[in-house]
C-alpha cells in the first residue's frame, strides 16, 4: 500500500469509518484516504460492498408507498375550509 | 430516549426527561402552532432544517404579508403536496398500520399548513415537514399505541465498535449479497419495522430518504452522534435479521454464514 495515513493495519479503523464514507458524511481528504485503502484491500472493499449493498437493499424496498387517495381528497378539502375561513376573516377584519 | 419534543404545537408539551445536551435547547414555545418550528437556531443548527429563521429580507416580509390566504394554499398545493407520499411512507414505518399513518399524516400536513405562512421559500420543506411529522407522533400517536415502546440503549462502546469492525470470513459476502437480493420486499420492510423506534427511524431517514446526518439530527431532536449510534447498531442488527430471513428461506445455508 503507497501514500496516505492509512496502511494495511488500519483496516479496524477503515470499517469503523465506512459508513461515513456511504453516508457521504466525510471530508475530501478523509474519501480520499478510505477510497485509496479500498482500492487495495480485498476483504474491507468486500464489507464495503456489502454494506453499500444493504444501503440500496433498504431504499429500494422500504419507500415507495403511495397515500390513499381518499386521505389526498380529505386533506384538500381541509385546508380549503381553513383557506375560505381565513380569506373571510381577512375581509371582515378590513371593513 | 433521546427524543425531543421540538416542535411547539397547539398540544405541545414538555420536553421529555433524558433529552441530550445538545443542538435543540430552548425551541420549545407556546405562542401557537404558528411559530412551529421556526424558533432562533442555536450555534449547533445554523443551517438545515433551521434554515427558515434565518433574517428575512424586507422583499420576503413583503411577500409574506402580501400573500393572500388563496396564494398560500395555491403554494402549499404546489410545494408540500407532492411530498404527500414520502411522508406516508415514513408515517407507515413510524406506526406499522395504515389507518395510524393516515390519520398522522393528516395531523401533520393541517399542522404543516397551519404554520406554512411562516415558513420561508428556498429552505428545506422536506426536512420541516418531517420534523413536523415526528414530533406529531412523539406528542400524539406514540403514546396512543399500544404496543411498547423498546428503549434503545443509546452509548455505544469502544467494545461494540470493536465487534463491528472486523472482516467476515471470506466467500460469506457475495453469498449474502446474492440472498438478500432474494428476499421479498415484505421481508425487508418486516425487519425494519422490527427495529427499535428510534433505530428504525434513523435507518429510515438515512437509507430510504437519503438525509444528511445533520438533518437526521434535526428531526429527531437529537445530537448527530447519537443518530451515528442510532445509524450503526440500527443496521448492524438489521443485517443480522435479514441474513437470518434469508436462511430460512433457504437462500443462504448454514455452511456460508458460519464464520
Amino acid at each position: 500500500m503507497s501514500g496516505g495515513d492509512l496502511h494495511d493495519t488500519d483496516c479496524h479503523e477503515v470499517l469503523a469509518q465506512l459508513w461515513l464514507f456511504l453516508d457521504n458524511e466525510c471530508d475530501h481528504e478523509r474519501r480520499r484516504l478510505l477510497r485509496q485503502h479500498l482500492e487495495d484491500c480485498g476483504p474491507c472493499l468486500e464489507e464495503f460492498g456489502l454494506e453499500g449493498h444493504l444501503k440500496a437493499l433498504l431504499a429500494r424496498k422500504c419507500g415507495g408507498d403511495h397515500a390513499p387517495d381518499a386521505l389526498k381528497q380529505r386533506l384538500r378539502q381541509s385546508i380549503r375550509e381553513i383557506m375560505v375561513r381565513q380569506a373571510h376573516a381577512g375581509l371582515s377584519s378590513e371593513r | 430516549m433521546g427524543v425531543v419534543a421540538v416542535m411547539s404545537a397547539d398540544n405541545a408539551e414538555p420536553a421529555q426527561s433524558g433529552r441530550s445536551e445538545s443542538s435543540l435547547e430552548g425551541t420549545m414555545v407556546s405562542d401557537g402552532p404558528g411559530a412551529a418550528a421556526q424558533e432562533p437556531p442555536s450555534e449547533h443548527v445554523e443551517r438545515g432544517v433551521e434554515d427558515q429563521s434565518a433574517p428575512e429580507t424586507p422583499e420576503q416580509r413583503a411577500a409574506s404579508a402580501l400573500e393572500t390566504p388563496e396564494q398560500r394554499a395555491a403554494r402549499f398545493e404546489r410545494d408540500a403536496m407532492p411530498l404527500l407520499d414520502q411522508l406516508y411512507a415514513a408515517a407507515l414505518r413510524m406506526t406499522r398500520n395504515p389507518p395510524d399513518a393516515e390519520d398522522l399524516v393528516q395531523e401533520t400536513y393541517l399542522r404543516a399548513y397551519g404554520a406554512f405562512e411562516s415558513f420561508r421559500a428556498g429552505t428545506n420543506l422536506r426536512a420541516w415537514l418531517y420534523r413536523i411529522l415526528t414530533n406529531t407522533y412523539i406528542n400524539g400517536y406514540r403514546k396512543r399505541q399500544r404496543q411498547p415502546v423498546a428503549q434503545p440503549t443509546e452509548e455505544i462502546t469502544d467494545w461494540q465498535l470493536a465487534q463491528a469492525a472486523q472482516h467476515t470470513s471470506s466467500g460469506l459476502r457475495s453469498a449474502e449479497m446474492e440472498a438478500l437480493d432474494r428476499l421479498p420486499d415484505s421481508d425487508v420492510k418486516d425487519a425494519l419495522s422490527q427495529l427499535a423506534e428510534d433505530f428504525r427511524m434513523a435507518v429510515y431517514l438515512a437509507d430510504v430518504e437519503g438525509f444528511a446526518y445533520k438533518e437526521i439530527a434535526e428531526i429527531m431532536g437529537t445530537p448527530i452522534g447519537t443518530v451515528m449510534s442510532r445509524l450503526h447498531r440500527g443496521r448492524k442488527q438489521l443485517r443480522d435479521m435479514l441474513t437470518g430471513v434469508a436462511r430460512e428461506r433457504g437462500f443462504l445455508r448454514d455452511a456460508e454464514i458460519a464464520s
